[in-house]
C-alpha cells in the first residue's frame, strides 16, 4: 500500500529527524509562545473542520454525517 | 485555550487539552469518535462558549432561463458550543462538551439535464407574491432527447415547427428542509505521567434521523527530552440511520433499490422509513518534533474503515433509460425516460490520510507561521490534497490577528456522475427495480464529484485581564469544479459558496482565581454580590456591589409542555378539539387535523453584568433558543392522506433569540434589605419568520407561533425586586413585566404582554449550600395579529408561465440565436382571450391559513399560571473554584388556565452558573 508519496514523506521525516539539533528546555521560549501552538484556535478549528467535513469527501468521511433531509 | 501560559515541557505538545477539546468537537461534528489526539496536560482549567453562523449562497438553478424564481433560502446553520475542562487532581483531567446545531434551507438532492425540467413550479404562499414561483422538490419527470454522444437536446419552436437543439447544461434539483436540530454531548477523562498520558473518551450525537455513539482511546509518549512526542489513537463509532422517506419525492422517484432497508411504519398512508447502521473504525499515529529553537514539525497518518449504510438516504440519482430498440426521430435523436433512485454506494470504504505540518516562529515580528499539507486516498477512487497556512500575529495589548488560507482539491469517486444512463427499456412500472439495468454503485452527490475549493478568513482574539478572552472569526469559502487540480472538475452548476462567522468566549478558571485572589481570593468572591441567593429561575434579582465589578453568567432554562390539550383549565378530548380548536373565522378551514403532543423549549443564555457606578448595574443578555414539538393526529386526521408523514418527525427550530439589555438601579441597600429597580429592553434579534418546508407544491407556511425564536418586537421589561437576609434565612419578592412596544412584528403578529409576581424563602443548609421554596403567579396575554394569509382561489393564467420566453428562442445550431416574436405574440393573445373567458388557473389557497393545528392560531395563546418552585444554590467559598456559583430550580405547575386551546404544562428547570471577578 506504500505509494510514492508515502516513501517521500518517510524519507523527508527521517532526514528531518536526523537533522534535529538538541534544543534544551531553557531554549524553548519561542516554541512555547501561544502563537506557536499547533492549533492556536481549537474551538474555531473544530467548526471549520465541521464545515469542510460536510462539504468535502476527504475531510471526515461520509456525506450522510449530520445529514437530515439531505441538508448536509 | 490554546494559550500556553508558561513553559512546561515539550513545546511540540499539542497545546494541552485545547487540542483534545478541539478533537472532541471536531469529531463530534464530522465523524464522531475519530481522530482524537491524546489529551495532554491541562495548562489551565477552562470554561468556553462559542456561537457560530453558517450561511450558504444561493444555488444557481438557471432561474433566469425560466419563469421559475429560486426564492428558497439556502442552507443556514446556527450552532452553539459549551465546554469545560477541569483538573480533578494534578494528574487526572476531565473535559466535557455540549454542542448543538440547528439548520434548514434548500439543498440539492440530485442533478440532471436542464432540459429535463427539474425544479418544478411551486406556488409560494405567505408574505411573498402569489405569482413568484420557487424551486422545489418534484424531480425530473420529462422525457429527454439525446444524440449519439448522449448530449441532451431541448425542443424549440422555429418557423411554426418544433425542432431540437443541443443543450448540455445541468442543474441541481433543490429540496427544502424544515429546521432540524442535532445535539451532542461528549467527555474525555485522562491520566498523565511525567512523560506520557492516556485518555479515554466517548459521546453521543442525536438527531431525528441519525444517532451516533462513539468512544476512543488515546495515548501519548514523550521522549528524547520531550523534543519528540508520539500520539496513538483508536476510535469507534456506531451510527443508526432512521430516515423517513420524503413522500414528496417518493411520488416522483424510485425507492425500490433500498427495499431491504425500508420499513413501512404506517400502512394506510404508506409512510416509509429507511433503517440502517454504519460503523467506523479509526486509527491514527502522530509525531511532533522540535527542530530547533524556532521551528517544529508534525506528521501523522490515519486509517479509517467504514462499513454499512454509507449512503445519504436523501440523495437521489437520475437514471435515463434509452431503449436500444427505439427508432430515432427525424433528427436522428433518441428518447430517454428517467427514473430517480436513491443513491447507491459501496458498503465499505477504506480511507487513508497523511499529513505534514510545519511551524516557524518569526522573531522580528513575534509572529508564527503554520503550514500544513494533507493527502487523502480512499478505495472509492478519491484522492484529495489540502494545503493550509496561517500567520498568527500578536499586536500587543492582548490582541492577536490571524489571517489564514486553505486550498483543497479532490478527484471524483468512481461511481459519481451528475446523471446516469442505462441502455435498456425503461421499466414500465415506476417502482419496478431490476439491478441488472443499473450500475453496481451510483451517486450524484456533489461531494463525491471532482472539484476544488478555496477559502480564507481571519481570526481576531483579545485576551483580557483575569483570564477572560474573546475570539471572533470569519471565513469565506468557494467550491468550484474549475478549481480542481489538473482540470476536469464538475461543471459550474455545482458551484457554490458559503461564509461563516463565529464568536467565542473563554474563561480561564485558574487565571481568574489568581487574578482575583490577592491575599484572600475566596473572600473577595464571597463579598462580590450580596443576596445573590435568589432561586435560579428568578432573573435580574441582584446587582453588583460596587463600581468596577464584573460578573459573567450562564443560564439554562428548559420548559416542557406535555399531556392533555386544555381549554381554559380543563382537559379537552381530541374529538372536541378538532371541531373547536382551529376555528379561525368565517371562510377558513376550521377542523384541527393535528395537535401538539409535547413541546419543549431550551434556552441558553449568556449574561454579562458590569457596574459602572455603585448604584447602577448594566446587564447584557444574549440567548440561544431551540424548540421541538411532537405532534399527534386528531380523529379527523385518520385517513388524512399524507399527513402522517408530516407529523411523524415533529417540528424543530433553533437559533439566536432576542437580546436583553437591562439597567438595575439600587433603590435601597443595606446588609439586611435590598431593593432594586430594573429597566430593560429586549431587542428583536430572534427570527420570527421561520417556515416549514414546502411539500406537495405548496409552502409549509409559518411554523407555530410559539416556535419562532423571538418576539419580533422591541419589548420593555421592567422589574422591581426586594431581597432580605438574616442569619441563615433569606427571602425575596419580585414583580416583573413585559410590554410589547410594537403592535406587529414583521410577520404580522405581536406576542401578548406578560406580568409575573413571585416570592421566595431560602435557608442556608451549610456555608456552601442553600435551599429555596418559591411561589410564582404569571399572567400572559394573548398574541395579537396573525401571520399573513392568502385567500386567492383562482387567478388568470400568468402570461409568463403560459408563454415562457425560452420557448420562442430560435437557435439554428450554428450559434445564431433569434427570438420568434410572432409566435410569442400569438401565444400572448391566446392566453389573454382565455383569461377573459374566465379560464383561470387554480392556485392552492391552503397556506398558513390552513390552520390545521391549534398552535397555528394566534387566539390559542396566553393564560394564567401558578407554579411552585424548589431550588438549591451552591456557592463555592474557597479553594480552586472559589467564586463559582451554581443554582438549580424546578418549577412545578400548580394551576394552569390556558386561553383558547393549548397544551398542558409539565414543568420547567432552571440552571445557572455565574462567576464574579
Amino acid at each position: 500500500m506504500l505509494t510514492n508519496i508515502d516513501v517521500t514523506i518517510i524519507l523527508f521525516l527521517t532526514i528531518l529527524l536526523t537533522a534535529c539539533a538538541p534544543v534544551q528546555p531553557w531554549e524553548r521560549g519561542n516554541l512555547a509562545k501561544p502563537q506557536m501552538a499547533l492549533d492556536p484556535y481549537p474551538l474555531q478549528s473544530a467548526l471549520r473542520a465541521h464545515n469542510y467535513g460536510s462539504r468535502e469527501a476527504a475531510a471526515g468521511g461520509n456525506a450522510a454525517q449530520g445529514g437530515g433531509c439531505g441538508c448536509y | 485555550m490554546g494559550v500556553i501560559k508558561k513553559f512546561s515541557g515539550n513545546p511540540c505538545r499539542n497545546d494541552g487539552i485545547g487540542l483534545s477539546l478541539k478533537a472532541l468537537t471536531a469529531a463530534a461534528l464530522i465523524l464522531p469518535g475519530l481522530f482524537h489526539p491524546a489529551a495532554q496536560a491541562a495548562e489551565d482549567d477552562e470554561v468556553d462558549f462559542q456561537y457560530s453562523h453558517y450561511q450558504e449562497g444561493k444555488r444557481d438553478i438557471l432561474e433566469s432561463e425560466t419563469t421559475r424564481k429560486n426564492n428558497a433560502n439556502p442552507i443556514e446553520v446556527e450552532s452553539i458550543h459549551g465546554g469545560a475542562k477541569i483538573s480533578l487532581t494534578d494528574r487526572i483531567k476531565f473535559a466535557f462538551n455540549y454542542t448543538q446545531d440547528t439548520w434548514g434551507g434548500a439543498t440539492p438532492i440530485d442533478s440532471g439535464p436542464f432540459v429535463a425540467g427539474a425544479n418544478g413550479a411551486i406556488k409560494t404562499i405567505g408574505i411573498e407574491e402569489i405569482d413568484s414561483i420557487g424551486a422545489a422538490s418534484p424531480l425530473i419527470s420529462h422525457r429527454v432527447f439525446f444524440d449519439k454522444n448522449l448530449t441532451p437536446y431541448k425542443q424549440i419552436l422555429k418557423d411554426g415547427q418544433f425542432i431540437h437543439v443541443p443543450d448540455k447544461r445541468i442543474v441541481h434539483t433543490l429540496a427544502i428542509a424544515s429546521p432540524e436540530t442535532r445535539k451532542q454531548g461528549d467527555f474525555k477523562l485522562g491520566y498523565e505521567w511525567d512523560n506520557a498520558a492516556i485518555d479515554i473518551g466517548g459521546g453521543i450525537s442525536l438527531e431525528d434521523d441519525y444517532e451516533s455513539r462513539f468512544g476512543n482511546l488515546n495515548g501519548r509518549l514523550d521522549f528524547n527530552e520531550k523534543q519528540t512526542t508520539v500520539n496513538l489513537g483508536l476510535s469507534y463509532t456506531n451510527s443508526d440511520i432512521d430516515a423517513i422517506l420524503d413522500h414528496d419525492i417518493g411520488s416522483y422517484g424510485n425507492e425500490s433499490n433500498f427495499n431491504q432497508y425500508i420499513q413501512v411504519i404506517d400502512e394506510e398512508t404508506n409512510t416509509k422509513k429507511i433503517i440502517g447502521n454504519r460503523q467506523d473504525w479509526g486509527a491514527n499515529l502522530g509525531l511532533t518534533q522540535v527542530l530547533n529553537k524556532s521551528a517544529s514539525l508534525n506528521a501523522g497518518m490515519s486509517y479509517t474503515r467504514s462499513t454499512g449504510m454509507l449512503e445519504n438516504p436523501y440523495k437521489r440519482v437520475e437514471y435515463f433509460f434509452i431503449d436500444p430498440d427505439q427508432t430515432p426521430n427525424s433528427e436522428g435523436l433518441l428518447q430517454g425516460g428517467s427514473n430517480a433512485y436513491i443513491e447507491q454506494r459501496p458498503h465499505e470504504r477504506n480511507q487513508w490520510n497523511w499529513n505534514l505540518g510545519y511551524s516557524q516562529y518569526v522573531q522580528p515580528l513575534d509572529a508564527a507561521l503554520h503550514v500544513n499539507y494533507q493527502f487523502f486516498h480512499d478505495d472509492w477512487g478519491i484522492n484529495a490534497h489540502t494545503f493550509e497556512g496561517d500567520w498568527v500575529q500578536p499586536l500587543g495589548a492582548g490582541w492577536t490577528v490571524t489571517p489564514r488560507i486553505r486550498y483543497y482539491s479532490q478527484e471524483a469517486a468512481d461511481f459519481y456522475q451528475p446523471y446516469f444512463f442505462s441502455f435498456n427499456k425503461r421499466p414500465s412500472q415506476r417502482d419496478e427495480f431490476d439491478p441488472a439495468l443499473l450500475q453496481q454503485n451510483y451517486s450524484s452527490d456533489q461531494r463525491l464529484s471532482g472539484f476544488g475549493t478555496l477559502s480564507g478568513g481571519v481570526t481576531v482574539a483579545k485576551q483580557f485581564a483575569k483570564g477572560l478572552s474573546l475570539e471572533a472569526g470569519f471565513e469565506y469559502y468557494t467550491h468550484q469544479g474549475g478549481l480542481k487540480i489538473g482540470g476536469g472538475g464538475e461543471q459550474d452548476f455545482a458551484d457554490f459558496d458559503y461564509w461563516t462567522a463565529n464568536a467565542a468566549l473563554k474563561i480561564n478558571l485558574a487565571a481568574l482565581g489568581r487574578g482575583a485572589s490577592g491575599s484572600d481570593g475566596g473572600n473577595f468572591h464571597n463579598h462580590h454580590t450580596s443576596h445573590a441567593n435568589a432561586p435560579a429561575g428568578v432573573m435580574v434579582a441582584h446587582t453588583l456591589d460596587k463600581a468596577g465589578d464584573i460578573m459573567l453568567g450562564y443560564r439554562y432554562m428548559w420548559n416542557n409542555q406535555d399531556g392533555n390539550m386544555l381549554h381554559q383549565d380543563s382537559a379537552v378530548s381530541l374529538a372536541n378539539l378538532q371541531n373547536k380548536g382551529c376555528f379561525s373565522g368565517q371562510g377558513h378551514f376550521n377542523t384541527c387535523l393535528a395537535a401538539p403532543k409535547s413541546m419543549a423549549m431550551h434556552m441558553h443564555m449568556l449574561d454579562l453584568m458590569v457596574a459602572p457606578t455603585d448604584w447602577l448595574t448594566l446587564m447584557l443578555m444574549s440567548q440561544f433558543v431551540n424548540m421541538d414539538m411532537s405532534l399527534r393526529g386528531t380523529p379527523a386526521f385518520t385517513g388524512g392522506g399524507n399527513l402522517a408523514h408530516h407529523i411523524a418527525n415533529g417540528h424543530e427550530t433553533g437559533g439566536i433569540g432576542d437580546t436583553g439589555m437591562y439597567g438595575l438601579f439600587k433603590l435601597w441597600d443595606n446588609p439586611s434589605h435590598k431593593v432594586n429597580l430594573g429597566l430593560g429592553f429586549s431587542a428583536p434579534t430572534g427570527d420570527v419568520d421561520i417556515q416549514l418546508r414546502r411539500a406537495h407544491h405548496q409552502d409549509g407556511g409559518f411554523v407555530h407561533y410559539n416556535m419562532q425564536l423571538g418576539s419580533g418586537t422591541w419589548d420593555f421589561k421592567p422589574s422591581l425586586t426586594y431581597t432580605g437576609k438574616a442569619d441563615k434565612f433569606s427571602w425575596g419578592a419580585q414583580v416583573s413585566g413585559t410590554k410589547r412596544m410594537e403592535s406587529r412584528n414583521k410577520s404580522g403578529f405581536a406576542l401578548g404582554d406578560m406580568f409575573q409576581g413571585t416570592a421566595w424563602g431560602g435557608y442556608d443548609l451549610t456555608n456552601w449550600l442553600s435551599a429555596s421554596v418559591r411561589g410564582v403567579y404569571t399572567w400572559q396575554g394573548r398574541t395579537k395579529g396573525e401571520y399573513p394569509r392568502n385567500k386567492i382561489d383562482f387567478v388568470p393564467t400568468p402570461e409568463t408561465e403560459a408563454c415562457p420566453n425560452e420557448s420562442f428562442i430560435i437557435d439554428d445550431g450554428n450559434g445564431n440565436i433569434s427570438f420568434d416574436q410572432a409566435g410569442f405574440n400569438q401565444c400572448i393573445v391566446e392566453i389573454r382571450n382565455a383569461n377573459k373567458e374566465g379560464l383561470k388557473s387554480a392556485i392552492y389557497t391552503d397556506d398558513a391559513a390552513y390552520r390545521s393545528n391549534p398552535a397555528d392560531l394566534a387566539s390559542n395563546s396566553g393564560g394564567q399560571y401558578v407554579d411552585l418552585g424548589l431550588g438549591l444554590n451552591v456557592n463555592i467559598p474557597d479553594g480552586a473554584f472559589a467564586g463559582n456559583r451554581l443554582a438549580f430550580e424546578w418549577l412545578q405547575p400548580v394551576y394552569t388556565r390556558q386561553t383558547g386551546y393549548q397544551l398542558d404544562r409539565d414543568g420547567a428547570l432552571s440552571f445557572t452558573w455565574s462567576y464574579g471577578f
